[in-house]
This record gives structure tokens, sequence and C-alpha cells, in this order.
């Protein structure tokens, strides 16, 4: 049972080795919602040449098929999931809840990593 | 187990006012395959570099003389174990006073500002201040911090946004749950930067002492939001 008694230091023979958690979990986070800010900015700028008469010049043949990329659906989904969990466990963590920051980034990860191999395995026709 | 290792460690070598620049140095060293960090840098001092400025002191993970940042990681030398390349660097962000010696000056500053000393007794108050056990436990777990600022230097709010650092907010959130504390620690805590914190633990996985400023700075912005009866 972990008590909070003063303690010797722990083994801290191999800290340098392995990932850094912390920097794992913010990048992701951050990067994350760099994804989806670029989604919604892409989105509306779409659905701008699409639907807005003046624009409509610039509808590219292009739009079509990016729009159907699966990958891109896969690390959309993967973003919006990652980044909304991540979020809420942030904020209940503020709010006073423990919660194992190891425990809580890998299970968020593999939260998230559901609809982004479901997409692609759409794709892929399973 | 104590099988012979040979370690490739590159020093920061660099003394302000002296050198143009840092620079570093390649040093082999050949020791016991569990040596630590410090054990390095002890050889390199005693046989290559006698001018080489490092400090240590305890060599048990007691007094965090000895922190380092070894390949970008920052830890205690007397405890981290050697891998076959090595690169030893001095604490960032803090001021270099020579090679991997840190100028703790404002260290010491901001923890004097803080006032991080429970208020004397009352006058003729002789009794021991009456404490429930888990508080304690729970203070005395706290007051282990070795401010060896590992969890300073790993932190990336530090280096991002204008927040002291996560071993002030442990400090902050010590004195806010003793119960000898009259001040405003929240208060204090948010001037220094508390709503800054990314809230990623990269000070709790670093910690030496196997504290979690984290965790403290979760239940300082719990008591700023939801006020200190808030705290179980």
């Amino acid at each position: 049972m972990r008590t909070h008694a003063i303690a010797l230091p722990r083994d801290t023979t191999r800290q340098s080795r392995g990932l850094l958690i912390g920097n794992v979990s913010r990048l992701l986070h951050r990067v994350s919602g760099v994804v989806i800010i670029l989604f919604v900015l892409a989105h509306t700028l779409v659905q701008a040449v699409r639907h807005f008469p003046p624009l409509m010049f610039l509808n590219a043949a292009w739009l079509g098929p990016l729009q159907q990329q699966p990958w891109l659906h896969g690390v959309l989904y993967f973003s919006l999931v990652f980044h909304t969990l991540y979020g809420l466990r942030l904020l209940v963590g503020d709010l006073g809840v423990r919660i194992d920051y190891r425990l809580s980034l890998w299970g968020i990860v593999g939260l998230s990593l559901l609809p982004l191999l479901r997409e692609w395995g759409r794709y892929a026709g399973f | 187990m104590n099988d012979e290792m040979t370690v490739e460690a590159e020093i920061r070598r660099y003394s302000p006012g002296e050198d143009a620049g840092p620079r570093y140095e390649r040093y082999v060293v050949t020791g016991a395959g569990n040596m630590r960090v410090l054990d390095v840098i002890r050889r390199i001092y005693a046989t290559s570099a006698g001018d080489l400025a490092f400090q240590f002191a305890c060599r048990i993970g007691r007094c965090g003389t000895c922190a380092v940042k070894v390949n970008g990681v920052p830890v205690l030398a007397c405890q981290e174990r050697c891998v076959p390349r090595m690169r030893i660097e001095p604490l960032t962000p803090f001021p270099v006073i020579r090679d991997l010696v840190i100028d703790r000056t404002e260290i010491e500053e901001r923890y004097a500002r803080l006032a991080l000393t429970p208020a004397p007794p009352a006058a003729g108050a002789a009794q021991p201040l009456p404490m429930d056990p888990g508080l304690a436990e729970r203070i005395g777990h706290l007051d282990s911090c070795l401010a060896c600022m590992i969890c300073v230097s790993a932190c990336p709010a530090v280096a991002e946004r204008p927040f002291d650092g996560p071993a002030f907010m442990l400090k902050l959130g010590y004195m806010h749950k003793h119960p000898a504390n009259d001040q405003d620690r929240v208060d204090s805590a948010m001037e220094s930067g508390l709503l800054e914190c990314f809230g990623c633990d990269a000070c709790t996985q670093l910690c030496p002492a196997d504290l979690s400023p984290a965790q403290e700075i979760r239940e300082l912005r719990r008591d700023a939001v939801l006020g200190a009866r808030s705290r179980s």
C-alpha cells in the first residue's frame, strides 16, 4: 500500500531512458488541436468554394477526391476524440479528481485509435 | 551485473566571461557496469579535466545538488545509471556559473519571496501544533522536496510561459495545507503562474523524491475554482 510518509529517493537510475509521458501527451494534445483547427478552416473554405457563387470558379477537381481520403478521415477522427478526451481529463484533474497520468494517456490514445481504425477498416472493406 | 562498461560522455563546457560560447568536450570513461553519471563526471575531473566545474554533496540522492541534464533529460547525476553515449549539460533554464554549475541565486530569491515558513506560534504558546496524523504524513511527504530543480528544468510550461515552475507550486501547495499557514497561498500561486501549467506530469515522472508537483498544482487550481472547502 502506498503511503505519503517521507520516503527514500526512488530508484531513479533509468529516468533519462524511454518516453517522457508528459512530452508525448502535450505534443499529441497540441498537434491534435492544430489538426482540428486546420480541418475547420479547410472545411469552411471548401463549403465557401462549393456554395458561394462568387467563389465557385475555384471549385477545383481535387476537392472531391481530397475529401474521400481515408487517412485524412482517420487522422481527423483520432484528433477529435483525443483532443476532447484529453481536454476533459485535464478539466477533471483541475477539479480535484486524481488520475494516473500514464494510464490516462494510454487509455485515451487507445480510445482515440478506435474510430481511426474503424474508419480505415471501412475503407479497406472490413 | 557489475561488468565493465565504456561510456562516451560529451560535457558542455562554458565559462561566461572567459569563453566565447559553449562547447562540448568528449571523454571516454571505463568503469563498473552500474556506475552512475556522477561517477563518470568525477572520473573525468580526476583524470582528464581538472578544471571541470560540477557540484555534488550527498551522493545518495538526498541533496539535489548534482542535478544535470543527461541526453536532454534532467536527472540526479548520483542516481542516474550511465548509458554508452551521454551528453551531459547543466540544468536549463538557469544561468550557468561555469560548466555544469548553475546559479541558484534567483531560485533562492523566489523561495524567499514566497515566504515558505509556517507562521510562528503566538507568544507563550509552547504547545505543539495539533495536526491530523494523515495531514502530518502528507505534509511530511511534501516537505521531502529536494529543491533540485529537475521538475523546473523538465517543465515545458516554464520554457514557454510566465510560470515559476512545479517546485515552487509544490512548496506553495505544502504551505496551503499547513495548519500554521497564515497567507493566501492560492493567490501567491496565481501570481506565480498557476494557470500556465499544461498538466502534462513531466515533473511527476522525473521527481527524484517521488513527489507529484502536478497533483499539487491541480489541488491549488481546484481550490482556486471551488474554494479551500473543497479539500478532502
